[in-house]
């Protein structure tokens, strides 16, 4: 009689502690055993108490770390994405070009050129000469510190397209560091206008705009039974 | 072949002293040869003091119609006549000295208008030199 009341409890106890085991696996972390009696059972009972102390405490770590990570990796993309962000506003700013007289453009050049910086300077320049019809831009580098070969050649090429679309261009403000440089590493400049200072350079464009504007008038007003020839 | 070739000919229109040939379709490498002895030709037979090549449709100039287009304006200028490119895309600039043909002594420009205004101003300095 007393056997089988022992067996009754213990398959109540044993129920209860997969009941306990089956919380835990559905995530109750507070689930404990907690058995009051003192027999062969409570020993196993303490220990699976055990066990999900520790359990507890590991998937309490996990999840820290994991919000810490996730916390530092949403910092980085942030970072890149300002950086990028950065980046587009800088290249953007980098090459304004302006019409700023009569047919005449400007493009001021202040930083540090890399190539892919002169390339976009570059398109930018020409798209906007077809864009304006301006003959005249004025390449003005006097913010420039320094360049290199390939970026001189670059600034070669920009002013060997505009000359390719129609336009005359202009390289002004080469500084002496500049102007050492590109002579050191024999670079000929010699089939460019280079003009002292930006004030030269607008000078240079007014009074060819001034001449070509001369002769069209001449043109318009002269009598068409002369140009037949 | 022949006859092929013939329906494509591109069209060079003379107006006053210049001739204008304005390219409109893809260039191929036949064509060009066609139209640059055509141009040649035609400036033999009209007298013609400039001519204006338009190739503002052109989206893509290889190096042969580059080089193409650099000897024509030798050759004209020997047969006394001047060539004026017009309306090149930027793209098309940018292809042409990235190929390291940089089209030394050929005139270019803007547009059209601009063209004739250049050829115009050079036809108008030869006439002062006379008088």
């Amino acid at each position: 009689m007393s056997e089988t009341y022992n067996i009754e409890k213990v398959k109540e106890r044993i129920s209860h502690i997969e009941d306990i085991l089956a919380s835990v696996a559905a995530g109750d972390m507070d689930a404990r055993v907690n058995s009051e009696t003192e027999d062969d059972l409570s020993g196993i009972e303490a220990a699976i108490d055990l066990l999900i102390d520790d359990l507890t405490d590991e998937l309490k770590q996990r999840e820290k770390m994991q919000k810490e990570v996730e916390d530092k990796l949403i910092k980085i993309q942030e970072q890149q994405k300002t950086i990028f962000q950065q980046q587009a506003d800088l290249m953007e700013l980098s090459s304004p070009v302006s019409k700023v007289w009569d047919n005449t453009l400007i493009l001021p050049v202040i930083g540090t050129l890399d190539s892919q910086r002169t390339q976009i300077m570059m398109e930018n320049l020409l798209e906007k000469i077809v864009e304006t019809g301006c003959t005249i831009s004025i390449l003005d580098i006097t913010g420039v510190p320094t360049v290199d070969t390939q970026v001189a050649n670059h600034l070669l090429k920009t002013v060997t397209s505009a000359r390719l679309l129609g336009a005359e261009c202009i390289i002004s403000g080469i500084s002496p560091a500049i102007a050492q440089t590109i002579v050191h590493l024999g670079i000929d400049l010699s089939s460019i206008k280079t003009k002292a200072t930006l004030q030269d350079a607008m000078i240079y464009a007014m009074k060819q705009n001034k001449l070509s504007e001369n002769v069209k008038l001449q043109t318009l007003f002269t009598n068409p039974d002369e140009n037949e020839d | 072949m022949n006859t092929e070739l013939h329906e494509k000919r591109i069209p060079i229109i003379k107006i006053g002293n210049f001739l204008i040939v304005s390219i409109q379709v893809d260039m191929h490498d036949k064509l060009a040869i066609q139209l640059q002895s055509q141009i040649l030709e035609e400036i033999e037979k009209t007298g013609a003091k400039g001519v204006l090549i338009d190739i503002s449709v052109l989206e893509m100039v290889d190096s042969f119609i580059g080089r193409m287009l650099s000897g024509m304006a030798s050759m004209a200028s020997i047969m006394d006549a001047a060539v004026v490119i017009v309306g090149m895309q930027p793209a098309v600039a940018i292809t042409l000295v990235e190929l390291g043909l940089e089209m030394p002594g050929v005139d270019t420009a803007l547009n059209m208008e601009k063209g004739m205004e250049m050829l115009e101003r050079r036809i108008k300095d030869e006439d002062y030199e006379l008088y």
